[in-house]
């Protein structure tokens, strides 16, 4: 079955490449150039995942997303030219699954997308309990971590932090949802309580802490385990 | 504090009764002495009185008593004791010598009683014009100012009001006045001159209404009550305070329009370099972008594949170069709006550093980098975004000017601070270019033409200083640059919950957990 992709985007030139590029890619490809538009699509012909721009002709792509997310969990990647961290964490905290700042490689915005489709129906499916990946094993159902076939010894917190990348693996988790999951809704700013962890983290996990595999850094935003 | 020569409420008659009592004393140890010593030491027992009298009481006083020590030796000691007549005619002469003598010392008492008062209170004045010379001098602003002078004028006169202009020639502070009072600062405004008793202007109201300025810079006025025109050195003084008050509102004034000059000099600064970005910077590779495609699009099939790939390389790398001074430019632009466009949030260096690395990585540059980060350096605070750029722009200028050779970033623990360095073996710098180098738009010598640091270098220098630390260049010993960024040091905020979270192992908690 071909997944259908809902590209909203009211620059005409942005939008042709992007259908093209994912035609290209097999999806089936439904184009808006509003939000009423984007409304009235969701609504008839649901679609498998929304590539959206913020900055529309009759309102903004936040709306959308808020709307969206209360009916449905379709993935909704945000293509936009904003990149102030403040809207990218707003709108990630919102249910987005995932942003990119214009100007981005189609390659870039391919991946995100696969990532996504896969975290599809999230709520139904149980969250990623096990992955793999540059000689590091995570697996979560039982609470057992190894490097290179070695146990890797963690404190709660630290694990617990990890848990919560690995579950939501290749999207984006803001540092407010973690500080909030792992620390509890008190300590939504207390961002250092990241910055010490994730490097006690990456001392234990990464092969090279400055230059991580696993465990990156989205800059201002969050952080994002890696996946593949 | 008590107004001078306010008059005290009884002090008449304590130093009334003050002078009795030195009489009294002069007579009794007269009579004690009588027997003992001659008419003429008793005439000088009662020269001392009437000397201390003199000096400890007003002026009417101590005329009262010179003639009352005459008259009390007269009546006791000269005889015939106990009447006023005199029957000796040298006696009569000594007595009125005595008068005389009496008075005239009195009266220089007085005098220098009044002389030394004066002394004191100028003294108190000019040491009040001082203390308040220095504490406009403190002031950061007008408000302040006004409340630093309204208080020096409180301690010197009883009832004052103050008020300065504004912008616009309204008065701030004359909410709540009267009529009256307002009409009056406004004159003393107008006119630049003192109004009130003694001043030839206004001489019917109760009060000095003194400008603060001179004519045609005249920032506010000060009203003082009670006032009186016989008072003259009071009004100097009211005078004067005004006058210290004009002074250190003027420096604020000229301090203030100093920084709004500033301010409007960087404004256009900044703009200048903007319009040079766009006429420069951005047109260099939007030329190689428009020259490619072009191509691409009249020749197709006609160019080899090699080329044409060679060219989609082009075009890619130009358009991600564009996106770089866009967003170098936006933030110059966000940085010159002000420091407090900064998010500031505790980063660890490591990640900053990690996640320039990685984007750097997949680039032309990506196998020459070396990434070294100290384990456990402090964090720091400051905006992870600005100093990912700042990080990006040295290693992206590295890069273009390191040749084939290594381009290094390390970050270490320094004295007082954390610093991030990034090497290269490059052509390094003339010692011409070393001094413009931070500058918009200065390029080195040595470069090859339309591949300048741009806006990029400013920009890091902008994001250093806005986290108040500081961006170096030296010129490596054997060839090459450095640049290094150091940030200060803070008081690194509490770890969470370390003696609680001990280090345990997840595995062997398994069963502990569905």
């Amino acid at each position: 079955m071909t997944l259908r992709v809902l590209v909203v985007e009211d620059d005409a030139a942005i939008r042709g490449l992007l259908c093209a590029a994912l035609a290209a890619e097999g999806f089936e490809v439904l184009t808006a150039v509003s939000v009423s538009e984007a409304t009235a699509l969701v609504a008839h012909a649901p679609p498998d995942a929304i590539v959206l721009d913020l900055g529309l002709p009759d309102g903004d792509g936040a709306g959308l997303v808020r709307a969206v997310r209360s009916r449905s969990a379709v993935p909704i990647v945000i293509a936009s030219a904003r990149r102030d961290e403040a809207g990218k964490i707003a709108l990630l905290d919102a249910g987005a699954d995932d942003y990119l700042v214009k100007p981005f490689a189609i390659g870039e915005l391919l991946a995100r997308l696969r990532v996504a489709l896969r975290h599809r129906g999230s709520s139904l499916q149980p969250a990623l309990r096990r992955i793999e990946r540059d000689g590091v094993v995570v697996d979560l159902e039982a609470r057992r971590v190894t490097r290179d076939g070695a146990t890797v010894h963690l404190t709660p917190t630290e694990f617990a932090l990890l848990a919560r990348l690995v579950r939501g693996a290749g999207r984006i988790v803001t540092h407010r949802q973690l500080l909030a999951d792992v620390w509890g809704a008190e300590h939504v700013d207390d961002t250092h309580y990241l910055r010490l962890y994730m490097g006690q983290l990456r001392a234990k996990l990464e092969r090279s802490p400055a230059e991580p595999t696993l465990l990156l850094t989205e800059i201002g935003v969050g952080y994002r385990c890696a996946v593949e | 504090m008590v107004p001078p020569f306010a008059s005290v409420p009884g002090a008449a008659w304590r130093h009334a009764a003050a002078a009795l009592l030195l009489l009294a004393l002069a007579t009794g140890t007269c009579a004690l002495l009588d027997r003992h010593v001659s008419l003429t030491s008793q005439a000088m027992l009662y020269l001392v009185a009437v000397v201390v009298a003199a000096y400890a009481c007003d002026r009417v006083t101590a005329l009262a008593s010179a003639v009352g020590a005459v008259t009390a030796f007269n009546f006791f000691f000269v005889p015939p004791r106990y009447t006023l007549a005199v029957e000796n005619r040298e006696h009569l002469i000594a007595l009125a010598a005595m008068l005389g003598v009496a008075l005239l010392v009195s009266w220089l008492s007085a005098r220098v009683r009044q002389a030394s008062t004066l002394a004191a209170e100028s003294e108190r004045r000019a040491r009040q014009l001082s203390a308040l010379a220095a504490e406009l001098l403190d002031a950061n602003s007008e408000a302040e100012a006004a409340a630093a002078g309204e208080r020096a004028l409180r301690d010197a006169f009883e009832r004052v009001v103050l008020v300065t202009l504004d912008a616009f020639g309204g008065l701030r502070g004359e909410d709540g006045l009267t009529l009256p009072v307002r009409q009056s600062l406004r004159c003393a405004i107008d006119e630049g001159a003192a109004i009130g008793p003694g001043t030839g202007r206004w001489p019917g109201i109760d009060a000095w209404v003194v400008p603060i300025g001179s004519p045609g810079r005249v920032v506010g006025a000060v009203r003082i009550e009670p006032a009186s025109a016989a008072d003259e050195s009071g009004r100097e003084h009211a005078v004067a305070l005004a006058s210290v008050i004009a002074q250190g509102l003027w420096r604020l004034r000229a301090a203030a329009a100093e920084r709004e000059a500033h301010a409007a000099l960087e404004r256009e600064r900044l703009q200048s370099t903007l319009l040079a970005a766009v006429s420069h910077d951005l047109r260099t590779p939007l030329a190689t972008i428009v020259a490619a495609a072009s191509s691409l699009q009249a020749q197709g099939e006609r160019l080899g594949r090699d080329e044409r790939e060679r060219m989609l390389g082009s075009i890619v790398a130009q358009a991600r170069h564009l996106g770089d001074i866009t967003d170098n430019a936006l933030e110059l632009v966000r940085l010159a709006a002000g420091p407090h466009t900064l998010r500031r949030e505790w980063q660890a260096l490591e990640e900053i550093v990690g996640s320039v690395v990685a984007r750097l990585r997949g680039g032309p540059c990506g196998a020459r980098l070396e990434a070294a980060v100290e384990p456990a350096l402090p964090l720091v605070r400051g905006d992870a975004m600005l100093l990912a750029q700042l990080l990006a722009n040295l290693l992206d200028n590295a890069c273009r000017h390191a040749g084939d050779g290594p381009v290094r970033i390390e970050a270490t623990r320094r004295d007082g601070g954390v610093a991030v360095s990034v090497s290269d073996r490059g052509a390094g710098l003339s010692a011409d270019d070393e001094a413009r180098l931070f500058e918009p738009f200065a390029r080195g010598e040595t470069r090859r033409a339309g591949e300048g640091a741009g806006l990029g270098l400013a920009l890091c220098k902008a994001i250093a200083e806005a986290h108040g630390g500081r961006l170096a260049f030296t010129r490596r010993r054997h060839g090459g640059s450095r640049f290094t960024l150091v940030l200060p040091l803070e008081a690194q905020p509490a770890d969470p919950g370390a003696a609680t979270d001990v280090d345990t192992a997840v595995a062997s908690s398994a069963e502990a957990r569905p």
